[in-house]
């Protein structure tokens, strides 16, 4: 099943994505290729419209390419069919959005806990490790809050635990500060900063510089096609953390 | 699947005044299948119970007025004792009972006074009616050859006659003829309208021969081996007496044979129209439930879309959501179903009361309408559930 480097985390080649909406085809992805290596920290850069919002869609198992390969861990995702890919997403993969996206009737603890419920392990570990989880975005106190009693930094704190709790191959961030203040973002930026030092590879769009420059790498998108991919200096994510 | 159950009673109680009025068609669906079932085992049991009073396998043999083209004789032609020992002969037949009946005679003990329907009958007729005494003893076969001056009493009739008081021994006046009470037959509830409890019994001579002369009498029954042979008998009856009688082929019948339970069976087939309407209507009300059900399951699914998109992208898969969605209406269906159960108990209960019916709540009729319940859940939320089950992830995710 794995063949390559077992290192690689994602490997998108030749990738192209056409939207079809009536009349109206749109080029979203025109033959993007880059690879992820486990351990890596890759923002993915580039103004609305230019397909970063729809390869994070492909790389998150939620869409498929409409040509070209996708790889997730060796494993060719661009074929499969939706329950498949739902059990890839609830299995290798760790969601966190800009809108949080928690279930807003169910606690802390139950949204933490849900994929776990998709994975099909027992309760008690579910418990278990939702709470792990918890505690580790610094959230165990307020396990059994539902959302609207949250604020926006630790319903998405939430939202990274939720991400972590299936110890997935690779956490995808879709502008995970873009609805936060500057201190929570702050929060939330060094909570992925330290899931990435603890060993997660992170994929994380945004179109705000100072943001991206927390990673270790970033890739720029524009008119669906890769435009640069760069590995960031980091004596400059330094200075951006000060 | 007790995830799913969660899930389900979660989201309904999230908005649990809806799913109150959307359950209540189902509630009252259920609540009249409950009701009609009951009513209608209640009325079978009480057919069954007459039939069980009356004896089963019974064919009754009338003499009828004759009729020829337009003119018609005066009297009832008569079965005479030849006739009877000739059906007696018939395979089919194990007893034969001929009585004479006075339909309405007024009788008296001391200053009561009653208008009753007097039997004169036999041994064999008390057997063939499951005839019983309750007090004193039954008229024997002795009692019928020596033609004696005895008579047994139905309930009603008993108490008519003798209010509070014990009838054994004490004499009842027919004409100017008196009879000494010997028992009291046990209770045989109702035939249609009429009641058989209201009938005075005395040896068949007395009636024959004395009240009206002669040894002919108008009625015969006759026990028929098994229920199946009934018809047979009747055929066989019917070309029997046509022979004895002498009846050119042209002639109708001089006489009527026909099974005893059919009298009461047609008084049930009259009831079947009002049961069918009834079970239709609930039919119905079911089937509008169902579609309240469909619609909030559909707008239920709308509200949740985005949802929907974070339960698939933390890896719930197609099948799952529409498990999900299913169990939810069953959910709702089958707690609707519950409370149809209740509610149909209820108004049995009331019916009985009021209508003084009898109602038989039967197990597996309740069970019926839950799965009923159940399987208008499971059809009606389907077509949701796999509307909810397609949505495209990313869509879902993006839905305000």
């Amino acid at each position: 099943m794995i063949d390559g480097d077992a290192a690689t985390v994602i490997d998108v080649a030749d990738v192209t994505k056409v939207h079809r909406t009536g009349d109206v085809t749109v080029e979203a992805l025109r033959g993007v290729s880059f690879r992820v290596e486990a351990g890596e920290f890759v923002a993915i850069m580039g103004p609305s419209g230019s397909g970063k919002t729809t390869l994070l869609g492909i790389l998150g198992c939620l869409d498929r390419p409409t040509t070209g390969s996708y790889r997730l861990v060796g494993q060719e995702m661009s074929e499969l069919s939706e329950t498949r890919r739902a059990h890839v997403r609830g299995e290798r993969i760790g969601f966190v959005f800009q809108a949080y996206n928690l279930i807003p009737r169910s606690t802390a603890f139950k949204n933490v806990e849900l994929p776990l419920v998709y994975a099909g392990v027992r309760a008690h570990e579910r418990r278990d490790r939702a709470l792990e989880a918890l505690a580790a975005v610094g959230l165990a106190e307020r396990a059994q809050h539902v959302p609207s009693r949250l604020s926006g930094g630790e319903q998405q704190r939430v939202a990274i635990a939720r991400a972590l709790v299936v110890r997935p191959s690779v956490v995808l961030a879709d502008e995970p500060t873009g609805n936060l203040d500057s201190a929570s973002a702050g929060e939330v930026l060094a909570m992925l900063d330290r899931m990435n030092r603890e060993g997660a590879t992170i994929v994380m769009v945004t179109h705000s510089r100072e943001v991206a420059e927390r990673a270790s790498r970033i890739i720029r998108v524009a008119d669906g096609l890769l435009v640069a991919d760069e590995q960031v200096d980091p004596s400059l994510a330094l200075e951006a953390a000060s | 699947m007790a995830e799913q159950g969660r899930i389900a009673i979660g989201a309904l109680r999230a908005n649990w005044f809806r799913a109150v009025l959307t359950a209540l068609g189902v509630v009252i669906g259920v609540a009249a299948l409950v009701a009609v079932t009951a009513v209608s085992a209640g009325a079978q049991e009480e057919v069954a119970k007459s039939i069980r009073n009356l004896g089963g396998n019974v064919v009754k043999v009338d003499g009828e007025f004759i009729t020829i083209g337009t003119s018609q004789s005066a009297t009832d032609r008569t079965i005479t004792p030849e006739d009877v020992a000739e059906i007696a002969k018939l395979p089919m037949i194990t007893t034969v009972a001929p009585h004479q009946d006075i339909e309405s005679i007024v009788v008296s003990a001391g200053r009561y006074k009653t208008n009753t329907w007097l039997v004169g009958m036999t041994a064999s007729y008390a057997q063939i009616q499951n005839m019983r005494a309750v007090a004193g003893r039954m008229i024997s076969a002795a009692d019928v050859s020596f033609g004696r001056d005895l008579m047994l009493l139905g309930q009603v009739a008993a108490a008519n006659l003798f209010p509070g008081q014990d009838p054994i021994g004490k004499t009842v006046r027919v004409g100017n003829r008196e009879f000494d009470v010997i028992g009291i037959q046990n209770r045989r509830g109702k035939l249609a309208d009429e009641n058989l409890d209201n009938r005075i019994f005395v040896p068949l001579p007395i009636v024959t021969r004395v009240l009206l002369g002669g040894a002919n009498t108008v009625h015969v029954d006759a026990l028929v081996r098994t229920e199946a042979e009934i018809e047979p008998a009747l055929d066989a009856i019917t070309t029997l007496l046509r022979e004895q009688h002498k009846l050119p082929p042209s002639y109708p019948d001089d006489f009527s044979a026909e099974d005893q339970a059919s009298i009461v069976k047609e008084g049930q087939r009259a009831t079947t129209t009002f049961r069918f309407l009834t079970f239709a209507l609930g039919g119905i009300a079911l089937l509008v439930g169902g579609i309240g059900i469909m619609n909030m399951m559909l707008v239920s699914v709308r509200e949740r879309t985005r949802e929907i998109g974070i339960r698939k992208s933390v890896g719930a898969d197609p099948w799952t959501v529409q498990l999900q969605f299913l169990v939810e209406a069953v959910v709702l269906s089958t707690l609707g179903g519950i409370a149809g159960v209740l509610a149909g108990i209820g108004a049995t209960r009331l019916i009985s009361i009021f209508a003084g019916w009898q109602t038989v709540v039967g197990v597996t009729s309740l069970f019926l309408s839950f799965v009923v319940a159940l399987a208008v859940g499971l059809f009606f939320g389907y077509y949701p559930a796999r509307r909810a089950a397609r949505l495209d992830p990313i869509a879902a995710l993006r839905y305000e």
